[in-house]
């Protein structure tokens, strides 16, 4: 750039900024005085380039972001609130359950309940096949694999 | 002696509500001295704002629906069933099944419904998306037309300064329909004309039912080429030859007429005539602060059926669910209600395909229209997709 041009862009920025009506009232003025002292020490040590680069990584994410990645991950976030909410709740409930008997059942009760109830059969099967399912993918996990 | 509190509702009011109600009462519940039973006539819970993607092919029915069981906290009674009866003045419910129910204390969440046949035509010829079938027939004409005009209109209660469902719902259509429209190719053949009634809440012969939004209006529909009329006032169609008449005199013809139909309350509602509103929409009487029923202290009304000047949408209920919480829990425990409902309503509008806009007023302040984002469209979209299963859980 000739020291020209250098001129006219230098005039142009003081058009600007002498033309931006937020600019003459003195509280944005004093607000940005008050934010150069904050920011000077982070300008002089080149740190602000950071915040720069993170807002520039922020900004790239936001316009990469489709419907698809969108539906994935809320499908990933109300499994997992969902799933930790449920699991929560019914330990609460059950415990809140227990505790309000003055003495447990006794272990005969609750096996004739367990035999009875035909949720608290359903609860144990779920128990069963969540078992069932851990060790299939422990015994995928400890099986040795021929090379390619 | 054990107290009863019964929601009537399994829409967004009635699902945050009894799951708000438990969190508060949790001593009580934990104790056996209160029970929280929720009555509602379906096994499923549908996200209702998702209905008018529905209408542009962006949402299939299981995405938009959860088991209505699976939302609830495990302290809550659930019932299927309907209210046939609101005996407030006995404090009792009479249903479908025949069985009765006594209750301490009541919220009403039952919600409205479209009724397109109090306009003469509107039921053969017109088109909307607040439920999920018409919304799916609207896809199929909007997915098809090469040509024509497509004339979106607004209908009002006649109740003097309340809203129809969803105030912005009109809006956030037309510029889904332009984008939607423009992606097919066929923007270019086809005319959208948006007009809206003559008499809108408090505002007269304007675009929007608050003035801020509607003086913002005209320069968005024109940067778009989207028409716009002030003052027409659904009064009849002509499905024959498809022309809309308003109360005002005109008539405008169409090839689709996508009109936000009339609204009522639900039949037991309507039937328990304590409602004093014209037109037997069937809105009740509701203290705009504390949300009681007014002449009855033991009943509280959220959402869509009450009779105040906010919007009635999902955004309400998140605001005043726990005022009625805190109100019931007062009542209980020191006899008198403690907090007030202010009118705050929060939304994320869909401002078109992609960008979104952030909004909030209440009985004082009117919305502040800002420029959409896209980072407001990925907040509304994150909100359609999973942060509202968690609203209806009451974890928001």
């Amino acid at each position: 750039m000739n020291n020209d041009s250098a001129t006219a862009s230098r005039q142009l920025l003081a058009t600007i900024l002498e033309s931006s009506p937020a600019l003459q009232d003195p509280a944005t003025l004093e607000g940005v005085a008050d934010l150069i002292e904050k920011v000077s020490p982070l300008l002089q040590g080149r740190r602000l380039h950071n915040i720069v680069d993170f807002l520039a990584a922020a900004s790239d994410v936001i316009e990469m972001t489709d419907d698809a990645m969108i539906q994935k991950l809320m499908t990933l976030y109300e499994e997992s609130i969902g799933g930790v909410w449920a699991i929560t709740n019914a330990l609460q409930y059950a415990s809140a359950q227990a505790g309000h008997k003055e003495a447990p059942p006794t272990l005969w009760k609750s096996i004739r309940r367990l035999n009875n109830d035909e949720n608290a059969r359903r609860g144990l099967d779920t128990a069963v096949n969540l078992m069932s399912e851990l060790g299939r993918q422990s015994k995928i996990s400890g099986q040795s694999f021929l090379e390619d | 002696m054990m107290k009863n509190i019964i929601v009537v509702g399994g829409g967004i009011g009635g699902t945050m509500t009894a799951n708000n109600l438990v969190r508060k009462l949790y001593p009580e519940i934990k104790s056996g001295r209160t029970r929280v039973t929720l009555i509602s006539n379906s096994h499923w819970h549908y996200y209702k704002p998702a209905f008018m993607y529905v209408a542009f092919g962006k949402f299939f029915k299981n995405e938009l629906r959860r088991p209505l069981a699976s939302l609830l906290r495990p302290e809550i009674n659930f019932l299927l069933d309907q209210v046939e009866g609101f005996e407030f003045k006995n404090s009792r419910l009479r249903m479908r099944s025949g069985d009765v129910h006594d209750y301490d204390y009541l919220v009403v969440s039952t919600g409205c419904i479209p009724a397109p046949e109090r306009i003469e035509g509107l039921q053969e010829a017109g088109d909307h998306f607040y439920q999920h079938d018409p919304a799916r027939q609207l896809f199929e004409k909007l997915s098809t037309i090469e040509k024509g005009r497509i004339f979106i209109g607004v209908t009002f209660p006649k109740t003097p300064n309340v809203p129809h469902q969803c105030g912005i719902a009109p809006i956030e259509t037309t510029l889904m329909l332009d984008e939607f429209l423009r992606q097919r190719g066929v923007r270019d053949k086809i005319e959208i004309v948006y007009t809206y009634p003559t008499i809108s809440q408090l505002t007269r012969n304007c675009l929007f039912l608050q003035k801020p939004t509607g003086e913002v209006l005209p320069s968005i529909f024109d940067s778009k080429d989207i028409k716009h009329k002030r003052g027409f006032t659904l009064a009849s169609v002509d499905p024959e030859n498809n022309v809309a008449v308003s109360e005002e005199g005109d008539e405008e013809d169409f090839d689709i007429l996508m009109q936000t139909p009339p609204i009522r309350a639900v039949d037991a509602v309507l039937d328990s005539n304590v409602s004093q509103s014209p037109n037997h929409e069937g809105w009740l009487p509701t203290d705009r602060q504390s949300l009681q029923l007014e002449g009855f202290e033991n009943v509280f009304i959220i959402g869509d059926t009450v009779d105040l000047p906010i919007s009635k949408a999902g955004g309400s209920c998140h605001n005043q669910s726990p005022v009625i919480c805190n109100n019931i829990a007062g009542l209980m425990r020191t006899g008198k209600t403690v907090d007030e409902y202010d009118g705050k309503v929060q939304a994320i509008a869909q401002m078109g395909m992609e960008a979104g806009m952030p909004l909030w007023y209440d009985y004082d302040e009117d919305v502040k229209p800002t420029p959409p984002t896209k980072i407001g469209g990925l907040m509304r979209k994150g909100f359609n997709r999973g942060i509202y299963w968690s609203v209806a859980r009451g974890l928001i």
